[in-house]
């Protein structure tokens, strides 16, 4: 039986109410659902997984992919989701999300390979992923792929330059035509995750429509500071985290933002806090309603929510190589790559903190929660 | 009220189940009976390190040897901290603020002398001002021991940055220690679950042994990097840590003891007696052919005759770290690395 698309609207309204089936007590002011948490993970044999997990631990599906997946791109209504590969991946797999089945293996298109982000339209119609151009290494490629949704695959349709070097991951702005991408600088070969260019890095900052025109490009202060993961604010502001190659006792801001109509700069992160970051940020999340950017630093074992507006820290705690981090109703879920995954309550500044019935360990560095 | 007994009765039985949870116990074990007293042991060589330093400056004749013999101590109880470092020390960049190794560039001679250069006498405030490059062991061990300098002669302008040095050295293992003793502190984290930092004992043991795993590694980075296995075999003598005062050997035999505490523990855990008496052998191939090197590693290194008998060293702690790492990791059922190691 074919998958169509009027049949995974349908079971998109299914797997809502499995959700609330699951129930999650915490957040008893939303209905009691248990949102649905999507992520890449490994196995204790090393095996990779497209997984699905709802909050309250119970496991929708862990599908096995033969590479190591990054981040996980949503489709806004149909009840798919690309896992992207991880650099320097030449496969992303469109899963179904009811029963994890794999619908598509995805290929990079030749010369290219992908980097670990996408993001679909809002219409669902277009996919758009970071890429690198292979015959000429660093240089940022946007793929634009089309979901064929009656046959339910992506098909390569064009592509156009990040405007920059080595790009890592993309986001809608509001106006959800334009993208925000982290073009981290850093130029590896095809085939490699060897970094060619530590002393010559051209990090930068890119908004650029869909379509390719440049709408602004910024950087920062530090060539050696790679700008990777990021997220935007209902009202436009951006955050981004970056990754600092250069000597391991320095200190260097490791977060930055672009509030609307202004000029790209540090966000005010204080020295102590930098110093246990091991110059080494991985998922940014904002949540809008509450004003509030959390970001995780695995290398540091250490989970972070500041203020969005005033930069005043909430919470600066200790987590093993604390992973993925996704904005749920009243704080984030966080997962980790060696310990238990946790939900943290940042409706008041008494943060609190409670372990997540998911499997401990092995989770990437991203999660989609939807 | 109903309510609050089963709260009591499922606390209970929490404690009881906790009490009798070999993981526990040997966590708590490892916290109480190594870790810590690594920390104190480091602190209370630090406050012997100022006290000699403190001695030997006041006194224009006196002989260095007792300054020497303290420093040694001192290194020695850092080495031997370094498989044990989880939690605060491990954390901030503290422990860059100990020793800045490797040097590539030979950045502390030129980060000393320049800020010797710059200022009068230094004060404790300018120390602390300055790059970790000058505010540890290295730097202490260069004006000590280098050839070029003349220390004797020259009171006036190095005390004030040995006994910084030392001083500053005393106040992190201080800050350090408390941040272990505190109310919810390290030590408490290690003993009580669930906690802000672990969710389970067997989380905290997890991070003890990785602590641990990275420091047997961390020795074959120091073993290797002067035998040129990081620069195409050409050797690097001077990349040796601590070959000014001639102790490579000496710190690399307190940090495997300290690695091989974490092993006494962890020992009773394991099901396999084959992987244990493996994993035994494996400590005493490296301890046997660490004491029986006969020179200084700066020197053997240079000498191609060495070169199978280093060789052999490296392999052997190769494997000590592949036991621990693939066999102990597997039979514990516990998780080594991640993301923290391979990040995107």
């Amino acid at each position: 039986m074919s998958l169509t698309r009027r049949k995974l609207l349908g079971a998109g309204a299914a797997m809502a109410g499995v959700a609330v089936l699951g129930g999650w007590s915490l957040w008893t002011g939303t209905a009691g659902e248990s949102p649905l948490l999507l992520s890449a993970r490994n196995d204790d044999d090393g095996q990779h997984y497209a997984v699905g997990y709802y909050l309250n631990g119970k496991r929708a599906f862990a599908t096995p992919v033969p590479e190591r997946c990054h981040a996980v791109a949503r489709h806004p209504f149909l009840p798919v989701a690309l896992y992207v590969g991880r650099r320097p991946a030449r496969e992303s797999y469109l899963i179904d999300l009811r029963d994890g089945r794999l619908l598509q293996t995805l290929q990079s298109q030749p010369d290219r390979h992908f980097y670990g982000h996408a993001v679909f339209h809002a219409r669902g119609e277009w996919l758009y992923t970071t890429e690198n151009d292979t015959r000429e290494p660093g240089r940022g490629v946007l793929g634009r792929y089309r979901l064929d949704q009656a046959a339910l695959r992506l098909i390569h349709d064009g592509e156009a330059t990040t405007h920059g070097v080595g790009p890592h991951e993309l986001a809608w702005m509001p106006d959800g035509e334009s993208l925000v991408i982290g073009n981290g600088g850093i130029r590896t070969e095809g085939g490699s995750r060897e970094e060619m260019n530590l002393d010559a890095m051209a990090p930068s900052l890119v908004i650029m429509s869909r379509h390719g025109e440049l709408i602004s490009k910024e950087t920062l202060a530090d060539a050696q500071s790679s700008i990777r993961h990021l997220d935007v604010a209902a009202d436009g502001t951006v955050i981004t985290g970056q990754q600092y190659h250069g000597p391991a006792y320095n200190s260097v801001p490791l977060l930055a933002i672009k509030r609307p109509g202004e000029a790209y700069q540090p966000f005010p992160v204080s020295r102590a806090q930098l110093a246990m970051m091991d110059q080494y940020t991985a998922s940014i999340a904002i949540h809008s309603e509450q004003r509030q950017v959390a970001m995780t630093a695995p290398r540091g074992n250490r989970f972070f929510i500041w203020d969005l507006d005033s930069g005043d820290t909430l919470l600066d705690a200790p987590m093993s190589d604390c992973a993925g981090v996704g904005a749920v109703p009243g704080g984030f879920a966080v997962t980790s790559g060696q310990g238990k995954c946790r939900y943290y309550d940042s409706r008041t500044a008494d943060v609190q903190s409670q372990w997540l019935e998911l499997p401990g360990g092995w989770w990437d560095n991203h999660l989609w929660l939807s | 009220m109903r309510a609050l007994s089963v709260l009591v009765s499922v606390s209970l039985s929490v404690l009881l189940v906790a009490c009798s949870n070999p993981r526990q116990e040997v966590t708590v074990q490892l916290a109480n009976d190594v870790l810590l007293p690594a920390h104190q042991q480091w602190r209370d060589s630090n406050a012997a390190l100022v006290d000699a330093v403190e001695t030997y400056c006041a006194a224009p004749q006196a002989s260095v040897d007792d300054l020497e013999t303290a420093f040694y101590q001192a290194q020695s109880r850092w080495s031997h901290l370094q498989p044990l470092m989880v939690g605060p020390l491990s954390e901030g960049n503290r422990s860059w603020q100990v020793q800045f190794w490797p040097d590539k560039r030979n950045m502390v001679v030129r980060q000393t002398e320049s800020l010797l250069d710059e200022t009068d006498s230094l004060t404790r405030e300018q120390l602390e001002k300055a790059s970790v490059v000058v505010q540890g062991l290295t730097a202490f061990e260069y004006v000590l021991f280098d050839q070029s300098v003349a220390l004797a002669q020259s009171h006036d302008r190095y005390c004030p940055l040995l006994t910084g040095i030392a001083r500053h050295q005393l106040a992190l293992s201080e800050s350090v220690l408390a941040l272990w003793n505190e109310p919810g502190g390290m030590l408490a984290q290690l003993r009580d679950f669930p906690n802000e930092r672990y969710a389970t004992a067997e989380e905290g043991l997890a991070a003890i042994l990785r602590t641990q795993i990275t420091g047997v590694d961390v020795l074959k980075k120091k073993l290797g990097t002067p035998m040129g296995r990081l620069n195409q075999g050409v050797v690097q003598p001077y990349q040796a840590e601590a070959w000014r005062s001639r102790q490579s050997i000496e710190n690399l035999q307190a940090s495997l003891q300290g690695a091989q505490a974490v092993w006494e523990r962890v020992r009773s855990l394991v099901s396999d007696a084959a992987l244990v008496k493996d994993i035994d052998q494996a400590y005493a191939d490296v301890a046997n052919q660490l004491a029986a090197l006969p020179a200084p590693l700066m020197e053997l290194v240079q000498a191609p005759a060495n070169s199978e008998t280093l060789t052999t060293l490296y392999a052997a702690l190769d494997n000590l770290e592949n036991r621990q790492q693939t066999e102990l990791a597997r039979n514990l059922n516990i998780q080594i690395g991640f993301n923290a190691n391979d990040g995107d």
